[in-house]
């Protein structure tokens, strides 16, 4: 079996004792509840974190753009307007449900809920740190790029639902964006996999180190072009600006969900803003080095060498606490470059959204694969920067002998 | 126990699904309760431990082939409904006694060639005889680029032809040879 979290804790020496004692108290083997328990609360929590973080993403995104054109943004409710985000929720509670007379009543009604599901199914497989990853699966990215792509039938099946001209073009540039731009995003993720010989975000993100020069955004120049190719690709898969073409207000009112209502409306803004941070979670991991620590501190090597005195098992714990604060500061990181794009660049056309991704970005995506491949295969996968290591100390070497 | 749940709800979502598919009224709806059969094929897959073929078949199922469906029945006005405003189908059913024997009738031969086919396979594993999961990627990559290399350009042939007959098609048409 794959790392889960119930894998991780049951290292704990604390773990097996619980489970018997209370296999003791129900009078059966109590290994599979305790699992499915562990799982159910580790679950509980990463989805209600996460809709805090969408939450805060809307509260963030108004902050930030308010920082970018000189305004004050939010700030009546709450320190610093911080709990403006609940006050809309309740806006979103109270509001009347409205379905249009001619809309499709069963398909509007599991529109949202298909993008909200499409994006929790993601978080299962999203590394938050060593331990506290729901499942490490084998098949890690490939399982995210599958479930992710629930999110784009759901738009397209809000738009054709809702019964409006609006609604109905912007469902349809969703999907033929989400769809085209899939193809470099899944290319690049594939270099990556070539680099790192895995297809799980454990395998990934272990292959690379803590500092910057042992991540694979550095490895080598073609994985430096997969990383903005990624970066661009995950941008049009958010349906985020420059490529907020669903939902571009000057052309379609408000795209795939115009029609939609109150908690409806909340689910498909919630969706958006979680994908972002799995998605920015998934560059992190993927080319920023994801929760390694640097030193050793991840591990927790580094405190028991020094601090003898500390017991491993909290040492370890100490780690993982490092480690989901790394993991968590670079994908904010991103996050706030998605936001910060948004208010900064254009929109492009549709036309040219297609452009780019056939004409530009595909051809590059395959030009980085095939280049990748062919430095791994020449070098047997050293980085570029440990090759330059080596040049310039048998250099000095060399110089030395004169 | 969570193997033979997981294997229930991904055999009743694969089964419903494809039942509501057939008896839909509605092209679009059937559409998605397709989408419904094919996440539970994926979870019938995930549950015999072909992680691998599970994850693909989302991809390209819940992904491309489901989008598309959708995209090509919007696109030639195939979601209106086929009754009227009294229940009553617009279209006269295809099913007559003699459809409905043909039907019978072959489906009843092709099971039974198919479990003829796959009698070898039906033997009764308790859980200890089964081997442990393992990951099935690596398998899958040997094999493809081994014993079953033929394969695999084939198929990479025809969607190239694929792919380029698309382009083909929706290649803009000069008009008398002059300008648009």
């Amino acid at each position: 079996m794959n790392d889960t979290i119930v894998s991780y804790l049951a290292q704990a020496p604390g773990y097996s004792l619980a489970v018997s004692k209370i296999s003791e108290i129900l009078g059966f083997d109590a290994t599979g509840l305790v699992t499915f328990l562990v799982f159910g609360i580790a679950v509980f929590i990463v989805v209600n974190v996460m809709a805090l973080v969408g939450g805060l993403g809307t509260y963030a995104e108004r902050k930030i753009s308010a920082d970018i054109q000189m305004r004050q943004g939010p700030n009546r409710v709450g320190p610093y307007g911080l709990l403006q985000f609940l006050a809309d929720g309740v806006k979103m509670i109270t509001k009347e449900d409205v379905t249009p007379r001619d809309a499709d009543k069963t398909l509007f009604f599991v529109a949202p809920l298909l993008a909200l599901v499409g994006v929790f199914m993601s978080l299962a497989v999203i590394p938050f740190s060593s331990g506290f990853t729901l499942t490490s699966l084998n098949i890690g990215v490939f399982y995210l790029l599958g479930v992710s792509s629930l999110v784009g039938v759901a738009i397209f099946v809000g738009g054709y639902a809702s019964n409006s001209k609006w609604s109905m073009l912007g469902g349809m540039r969703g999907a033929s964006q989400i769809i085209s731009y899939e193809v470099p995003v899944t290319l690049s993720i594939l270099a990556v996999v070539l680099m790192a010989g895995g297809l799980s975000f454990g395998t990934i993100t272990e292959a690379q180190g803590g500092l910057p020069h042992q991540w694979f955004i550095l490895h080598n120049p073609f994985s430096f072009i997969a990383f903005f190719v990624l970066f661009v690709g995950a941008l049009a898969e958010a349906n985020r600006a420059p490529f907020d073409l669903p939902e571009a207000e000057s052309e379609l009112v408000s795209g795939y969900h115009t029609e939609f209502t109150g908690m409806r409306f909340a689910f498909f803004a919630l969706a958006e803003y979680i994908e972002v941070f799995v998605l920015c979670g998934v560059c992190a991991a993927l080319f920023l080095g994801g929760y390694n620590v640097p030193f050793g501190l991840g591990s927790g090597d580094f405190i028991i060498k020094n601090f003898p005195a500390v017991h491993p098992m909290i040492a370890k714990q100490i780690g993982n606490v490092l480690q989901l604060k790394v993991f968590v500061l670079k994908t904010l990181a991103l996050y706030y470059v998605v936001i910060w794009i948004r208010w900064t660049l254009p929109r492009l056309r549709v036309d040219h959204l297609m452009t780019l991704c056939w004409k530009y970005m595909t051809p590059i995506a395959i030009f980085n694969l095939v280049g990748i491949a062919i430095w791994i295969y020449a070098f047997e996968g050293k980085s570029m920067l440990t090759l330059m290591a080596s040049a310039l100390s048998a250099m000095a070497g060399s110089g030395g002998g004169h | 126990m969570f193997l033979d749940t997981m294997f229930l709800l991904s055999a009743l979502a694969t089964l419903g699904g494809a039942l509501m598919v057939v008896m839909s009224k509605n092209l679009m709806h059937a559409c998605m309760y397709l989408l419904l059969s094919l996440f539970g094929v994926a979870g019938l897959y995930a549950t015999l431990g072909a992680d691998f073929l599970a994850a693909t078949q989302l991809v390209v199922y819940a992904g491309g082939v489901v989008i598309l469906m959708l995209f090509a029945i919007m696109l030639t006005g195939g979601v209106e409904e086929f009754v009227n405003k009294f229940g009553i189908n617009k279209i006269p059913s295809m099913g007559t006694t003699k459809t409905y024997t043909i039907g019978a009738i072959v489906s009843l031969i092709f099971s039974f060639v198919i479990l003829k086919t796959l009698s070898p396979l039906f033997k009764n594993y308790s859980q200890a005889d089964l081997p442990p999961m393992e990951s099935t990627v690596e398998d899958i990559g040997v094999l493809l680029v081994t014993d079953h290399a033929l394969a695999f350009e084939i198929s990479s042939v025809l969607l190239l032809g694929a792919l380029i007959g698309a382009a083909v098609i929706s290649r803009p048409r000069k008009i008398n040879g002059g300008s648009k």
